[in-house]
């Protein structure tokens, strides 16, 4: 049958007043496609600047993940970080043409996250509003007892709190190497910082944490 | 000996370049810093306690899906950012200079058109000018014609209306220290006179 059409049209001969287009078959697209999914982040923001748009939604499939528990971390319920990791990285889009590349892509995302995070935090208050158990525990809790996880529950909603009252810059700190399991010198990367300074910011932290979490116990700081 | 150093503690809670091998000494005779070794990696254990909840696997198909829409709204970056607009060679000092021209010829334009304010002049003018001429801050601060209607006024905002303060300061069109008081000491008598007219409306028009 397509033989058949091919010599068809093969044989067609253009009328007067007829236009012809070359649309790309569908094929054509998913190999297009496919070169993005494969392609590096610089690449990805190149192909977005020169105006292949689907490229940026490579991009927000490959660090979604992180940009919305990075917000999780900041605001402590599942509708906030959405609306928080969505204006990441719309804000990201628009920013796309200041991205020169010097740092790894994901470090200048993790910084535009940051900064969004902390105004956000500066103009509703520190204080997170906890959301309920409607997501998926990744705690496997088969096996645990109920007044078990329970407990573990109460102490994780005292370490978020006590997380929530740190200064900005050891919360991001904290949040960037104990959650994100970056290291200090991209963390350093992100937040603008030195490696020493970072450190420094981190030991402030669990200092402070361990002050909040137990108030009677010595402190390091 | 000293004790450890807030950067060592970290190095030794929290991996990476361990210690020294004098401090690890230290550290083996040290009960202080054994004390704040144990209590910053209680505090680190305590903090790991909470793991983030995972959403649904399908919210991660809608959010990208929700982020595509959103984009889509946005005006394509290659042809309209400015950062876009950086990589031409000139285009910064294109918008500079374009600016500077609409706001110059604004001024002279409503200097010719109308005659400038007999005697007294605003507070504004006496702050700018060292020595204005027919200055007379008791006096009364002339009616000021309506902003609005001025056509020149209008296109100095319009041209720069889609331009936001942090582009304008990123492109390098900011203000240096005395660049504002270097200029108007360049301008005429009759501009300074529309300048302050201008400002003066504009600030009335802000509720400044």
């Amino acid at each position: 049958m397509d033989r058949t059409l091919d010599r068809l049209w093969a044989g067609a001969e253009p009328r007067p007043g007829w236009k012809v287009s070359v649309t790309p078959d569908a094929a054509e697209s998913e190999a297009g496609s496919a070169d993005l999914t494969a392609a590096s982040d610089p690449d990805l923001v190149s192909a977005c600047l020169a105006g292949r748009r689907e490229a940026f939604d490579v991009i927000v499939e490959r660090h979604q993940r992180q940009v919305y528990h990075l917000c999780y971390r900041f605001v402590g319920n599942h509708e906030e970080a959405s609306d928080l990791a969505q204006d990441v990285f719309l804000r990201s889009y628009r920013a796309l043409g200041g991205f020169k590349g010097t740092s790894a892509f994901a470090t200048w995302l993790y910084r535009i996250g940051v900064n969004v995070c902390l105004n956000r935090m500066s103009a509703k208050g520190k204080t997170p509003r906890l959301g309920t158990l409607e997501t998926v525990d990744p705690v496997d809790t088969r096996a645990e007892r109920a007044d078990a996880r329970l407990l573990r529950g109460e102490r994780a909603a005292e370490v978020r709190a006590a997380i929530a009252q740190l200064p900005n810059k050891q919360r991001a700190t904290l949040i960037l190497r104990v959650y994100h399991e970056l290291p200090h010198e991209q963390i350093a990367g992100i937040l603008g910082s030195s490696v020493g300074a970072v450190k420094a910011n981190f030991f402030h932290a669990l200092a402070n944490l361990r002050k909040r979490l137990q108030p009677d116990a010595s402190s390091p700081s | 000996m000293k004790h450890l150093t807030d950067i060592e503690f970290v190095n030794l809670v929290d991996g990476g370049e361990g210690l020294a091998a004098d401090r690890r000494r230290h550290l083996e005779t040290c009960e202080s810093c054994n004390r704040h070794a144990e209590a910053l990696r209680d505090a680190l254990r305590e903090a790991q306690i909470d793991r983030a909840p995972e959403p649904s696997p399908l919210f991660w198909t809608y959010f990208s899906a929700r982020v595509s829409d959103a984009i889509r709204h946005e005006t394509p970056v290659a042809a309209f950012s400015v950062g876009g607009w950086r990589r031409h060679p000139f285009a910064e000092w294109a918008i500079a200079a374009s600016i500077a021209v609409v706001v110059m010829v604004a001024v002279v334009w409503r200097a010719t058109l109308h005659a400038p304010m007999p005697g007294a002049l605003s507070a504004t003018v006496t702050t700018v000018s060292p020595a204005p001429q027919a200055a007379d801050a008791s006096n009364a601060q002339p009616a000021a014609d309506d902003v609005e209607a001025d056509e020149a006024w209008a296109v100095v905002r319009s041209a720069a209306e889609g331009l936001r303060w942090e582009d304008a300061h990123a492109i390098g069109i900011s203000a240096g220290p005395g660049a504002a008081e270097g200029l108007a000491l360049e301008l005429t008598a009759d501009e300074r006179a529309e300048l302050a007219r201008l400002l003066d409306g504009e600030m009335k028009r802000s509720g400044a």
